[in-house]
């Protein structure tokens, strides 16, 4: 629909090293901060000596837990709307900033040293000694649960802080009683670490008049991190928070870390500006982890495969602490779609937040969905399996049909618009389905194990708050200034949010330029970039806004022209006279009213309640596994995506393309291991796999856009549904691969040496055959 | 890192004072092992002294039968070098296959065989080959050399001048990449001199490098890809952690080997 993509606006910036990312950032006078951080899962605190610390060379302060509660800092509460069973409220152990009386994980934070540069900080760190007394810890959720486990917290016994259910309990039970076949499946969705280039890092100064801080990070939105400061106890008034360029945000540059509200407790007890810049362990170890839940499924289907109920159970490891938004991505996300792009007429879940001494839990790209949609796809696939009907058929005879929109789910929650079978239908012709025994069998020549797999799966995007807003304010010379309240992280913001103003007011997007989570700029109401909202929400904010502008301009413009507005027809970014060759042009228009105020009479803001909508996918891969070293490559992967209208292509793409990675980097080699000791095993690169840019061999992409009714651009979430789909489709790959080698069960990672012990297991011990 | 001393020597000599002036001096090669350490805290000498400009440490040359590499030659000019792919294609090959560009680009076999990590490319060539490790005060047999995890048998202050490699009728390497370093999690070396069979195997067991004698003998006897056939791989000795069982990793012995003997066979 749009002419050739010129590449992103942001890019030059960011790629000639214009960025400028939170350790960019500096005040004149600052100090540094640097952190001793817990070395043990569990133990009292008996004793800190600070003394060699303070008198170390350089050091301004030493801060402790102590010295934040004084601050009347406090425990800042999860979001979280809704009570669990029997209305239950969460059960939140007492959390300080800095530790006070207990450490709970490896990498808490214990005290703060302040220093005049970086290096002394961190001599300093090393001179603080505290002693401990260890405490039994656990770290496993399964093993939480058992009886008799030892506590990550005596306030919450039974380790369980959260019990939440959802559905109709009694009706599933009935139903399962009467199916003709149940399957069931159990899974591990592990721990995963986020790994942003960007490690975490901030800098704080404080205006005593005022009683402001300033305070700069990695964020995801400025509106979101003061709110999220707010949790701890300092006002939202109170905080101007700053940031330009983030480097990876994925859901963990959401809210404000513990060590953010250390260092503006540090700037203002010093009275001078204070920076810390985490290192890369630092970033392995303290920021908040993804995923990590025990997933359980039953499926229950009559005779010819129509699916009758479902019932799940997660159990879902909140590590030592819950974050923000890890209770409700774990319980009120899958909630929204338990039954994925099928009919299931019941729906039974229980969800079980889990606290552990191992670190905490936040939301990272997908939040729960990826989690939801493998397993409903892992259990559709072995339903197949087991009931000996094809598995496209299966799926086939159970997709929600396209005229059964809005669609409500048996939990009550919308489905706004889809078309599930034309995806799967696409993705079949275009993944030469059909053609896969062949070529399944030239690999096997090759001694090679191929396998393919599909997944038609949805997910619940959008939506969050009650509005968006944005403001368009024109310049002196017709340009404007979009300004939203939007945390790009590589989203590519800058260049689409002009294009879709651009292309309302008929004018380049050159002469836009967006302007997100400025501080100096106006205040503006809205959430800020997570759970794929940003472009139904602040996009559509931006569309709503230039209509404004029109609206406006058309009275203003009656007036140049001395007519009446009713006779003035708005087009091609000119106002022109019904019917007459006589027009004004919105660049000049705006031009002869420029300069003549602080408000220019075609500034426009505009408030968007976006709702949620439920972008879907239907997606194929093919692998092929080494079956002497257990390597899986990625053959193909073909992907038709529902994202709703595309307003660029590119964005969309690459949007698509980073989720189906960075899900595959789970699926192939991502795992964040704490050992029994509650140790973390893969604190550095050299034992945390990456994915790597040749991860998938042929990635192909094709919009199929059904468009939503719930935000004025039609658009649909776009940033984690790759992500969604990528992990059951990938899994069901490898495990079509190795079925014909007897292996039916495999966890991910499905790293190399897993995949060659489940070869092995399922041969009897019998060594593979060799070469 | 901690505060320390820098200082950039000009020749061997120089090097040779520098340490010797210093207890707690190290050589700085090419940085790739030396400065990860050194940032996260794991080592505090009190002077750095970089060879990387030491023209005696430089160059690849032949020498007679023998491949003549320097200690400081960076991957990037052994990978390259027409010399080294025409005499052992080999060990360009390995090379090629040790991290990415960057630290292709500034990492020294030198480095990486003065260091001797368990999971390292370079000693599987240096141990295959039987090369002979040279240093500014004498020359030491590859068999003499590896001790173990990070040991070998240099004396403290020792500087590696360079590598001698006797050449094979033919060789080849393989590795299998860790999922998370891109180092070995197991890699086989094998070099055919005409009759005689030497095969290293890195990566896999927790004492480092080692020759695999059995298979040297099998390939001795018949060299083909089926004379390994009948060995097994003991998982005894073997490392294992979160990316392997010692049984894996002694399967991926037998693979690797086996690997390397089919390339060869194949003429690849
Ligand atoms: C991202 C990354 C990926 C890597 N991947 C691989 C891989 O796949 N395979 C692999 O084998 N290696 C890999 N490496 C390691 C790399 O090969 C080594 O870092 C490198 O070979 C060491 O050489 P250097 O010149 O950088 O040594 P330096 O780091 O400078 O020094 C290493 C040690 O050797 C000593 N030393 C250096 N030169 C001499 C000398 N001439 N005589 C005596 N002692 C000396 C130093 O004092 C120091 O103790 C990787 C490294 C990185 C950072």
């Amino acid at each position: 629909m749009a002419a050739a993509f010129k590449g992103r606006r942001e890019d030059r910036r960011l790629v000639s090293g214009g960025g400028r990312y939170t350790a960019d950032w500096n005040l004149p006078g600052q100090l540094h901060a640097a952190f001793l951080r817990s070395d043990r899962p569990h133990a009292r605190i008996v004793a800190i000596d600070a003394q060699a610390a303070l008198a170390a060379p350089g050091v301004v302060a030493v801060l402790t837990g102590e010295d934040t509660l004084a601050e009347g800092i406090r425990n800042a509460p999860p979001m979280l709307p809704y009570p669990g069973r029997g209305g239950q409220p969460i059960k939140l152990p007492p959390r300080s900033v800095l530790a006070t009386g207990r450490v709970s994980h490896i990498g808490q934070e214990v005290a703060m040293v302040v220093a005049t540069t970086a290096l002394a900080a961190a001599d300093a760190v090393e001179r603080i000694s505290i002693e401990y007394s260890d405490l039994p810890a656990v770290i496993d959720a399964e093993a939480a649960l058992a009886p008799g486990a030892p506590l990550a917290h005596p306030e919450v016994p039974g380790n369980v802080c959260f019990d939440f259910d959802y559905g109709d309990e009694a009706r599933v039970k009935e139903i399962f009683a009467g199916a003709a076949r149940i399957t069931r499946v159990k899974l591990d969705s592990q721990r995963i670490c986020g790994v942003p280039m960007e490690p975490k890092a901030c800098l704080a100064s404080y205006d005593a008049q005022q009683g402001v801080y300033d305070f700069w990070s990695s964020t995801q939105g400025i509106t979101m991190m003061r709110g999220s400061v707010a949790g701890y106890g300092i006002a939202p008034d109170k905080v101007r928070p700053r940031a330009q360029d983030v480097g990876g945000g994925f859901g963990i540059r959401s809210g404000a870390y513990p060590e953010y509200i250390a260092v503006m407790i540090a700037a203002k007890k010093t009275g001078r500006p204070v920076k810390w810049v985490g290192s890369r362990s630092e970033t392995f170890v303290s920021d908040h982890h993804g995923r990590a839940i025990r997933l359980s499924g039953e499926l229950a289907m009559d005779e010819d495969g129509h699916f009758l109920a479902a019932r799940y159970e997660w159990v879902c490891n909140q590590g030592a602490f819950p974050s923000g938004p890890g209770p409700l991505i774990n319980t009120v996300t899958p909630k929204l779609t338990p039954n994925g792009v099928y009919r299931i007429p019941a729906v039974y879940g229980r969800n079980r937040l889990v606290l552990t001494n191992t670190t905490p839990i936040t939301a990272y790209r997908g939040a729960g969905r990826p989690d939801a949609a493998y397993l409903l796809e892992r259990l559709v696939e072995e339903a197949a399996r087991e009931s000996g009907i094809d598995r496209v058929e299966l799926r086939r005879r159970n997709l929600i049909p396209k005229d059964a929109f809005p669609y409500t789910t048996p939990t009550q929650s919308a489905y706004d618009s889809g078309d599930y079978e034309a995806l799967l239908d696409e993705v079949l012709a275009r993944s030469d389905w059909e053609g896969f025994e062949a070529r399944r069998a030239e690999a096997r020549a090759r001694g090679r194990l191929r396998g393919i797999g599909c997944a038609v799966f949805l997910e619940p995007a959008g939506g969050a708050g009650p509005k968006d807003q944005a403001m368009l304010k024109f310049g002196s010379s017709g340009e404007m200034t979009l300004y939203s309240v939007t945390g790009p992280s590589g989203q590519g913001h800058e260049t689409v949010f002009p294009e879709v103003v651009g292309r309302e007011l008929g004018v380049p997007p050159e002469l836009i330029t967006l302007r997100a989570s400025d501080p100096d700029g106006p205040p503006l109401d809205g959430f800020g970039t997570v759970g794929s909202r940003s472009m139904g929400a602040h996009g559509g904010a931006a569309l709503l806004a230039a209509r404004e502008v029109v609206r406006k301009g058309l009275e203003l413009a009656a007036k140049e022209l001395e007519v009446a507005a009713q006779d003035l027809e708005f087009a091609g970014g000119r106002f022109r006279v019904k019917g007459t060759d006589r027009s004004l042009a919105l660049v000049e228009l705006a031009r002869r009213h420029a300069g003549k105020g602080a408000v220019h009479p075609l500034d426009a803001t505009a408030d968007n309640a976006a709702g949620a909508t439920f972008p879907s996918g239907a997606h194929v891969a093919e692998v092929e596994i080494d079956p002497r070293t257990g390597a899986v490559e990625v053959a193909r992967y073909t992907g038709v995506d529902d994202c709703g209208v595309v307003v660029n292509h590119t964005l969309v793409e690459g949007q698509v393309q980073g989720g189906i990675v960075q899900g595959a980097g789970q699926v192939l080699g991502e795992h964040c291991v704490f050992d029994e000791g509650g140790q973390l095993l893969t604190g550095s690169f050299m034992d945390y796999a990456m994915p790597h840019a040749g991860l998938i061999g042929e990635l192909r992409l094709y919009d199929h856009p059904v468009p939503s009714p719930r935000n004025p651009l039609g658009v649909k979430g776009v940033g984690e549904s790759g992500t969604t789909g990528s992990l059951p489709t990938l899994m069901n790959a490898i495990l079509d691969a190795l079925r014909p080698a007897g292996v039916r069960q495999l966890d991910m990672p499905a790293t190399p040496a897993r995949v060659w012990a489940a070869l092995r297991a399922a041969a009897g011990a019998r060594q593979p055959p060799r070469g | 890192m901690y505060p320390l001393t820098y200082a950039r020597a000009r020749t061997l000599s120089e090097a040779r004072e520098l340490l010797a002036k210093h207890d707690e001096a190290r050589l700085l090669a090419g940085g790739m092992t030396l400065i990860p350490t050194l940032k996260a805290r794991l080592a505090a000498p009190s002077l750095l002294v970089d060879i990387g400009q030491v023209q005696e440490l430089q160059g690849i040359e032949a020498k007679g039968d023998r491949l003549v590499i320097g200690a400081g030659t960076r991957y990037v000019d052994i990978a390259r070098s027409a010399l080294v792919k025409r005499m052992i294609p080999a060990l360009a090959y390995l090379v090629s296959r040790v991290g990415d560009p960057q630290v292709r680009n500034r990492g020294t076999m030198g480095g990486s065989v003065a260091n001797n990590d368990p999971v390292a490319d370079s000693p599987a060539a240096v141990l295959a080959l039987g090369a002979t490790v040279r240093t500014e005060r004498r020359e030491i047999a590859a068999d003499e050399y590896f001790k173990g995890l990070f040991e070998t048998a240099l004396a403290p202050g020792e500087i590696i001048t360079g590598f001698s490699f006797p050449v094979p009728a033919r060789a080849a390497y393989w590795k299998f990449a860790h999922p998370a370093s891109g180092y070995a999690m197991a890699g086989a070396f094998v070099a055919d001199f005409g009759g005689a069979v030497r095969v290293a195997v890195t990566g896999a067991s927790s004492s480092g490098v080692y020759r695999w004698k059995e298979a040297e003998d099998a390939l001795g006897r018949r060299f083909a890809p089926a004379a390994l056939d009948a060995l097994e791989v003991s998982p005894d000795g073997m490392s294992s952690d979160i990316h392997g069982s010692a049984d894996y990793r002694a399967n991926l012995v037998q693979v690797m080997a086996r690997r390397a003997v089919d390339a060869i066979a194949a003429g690849r």
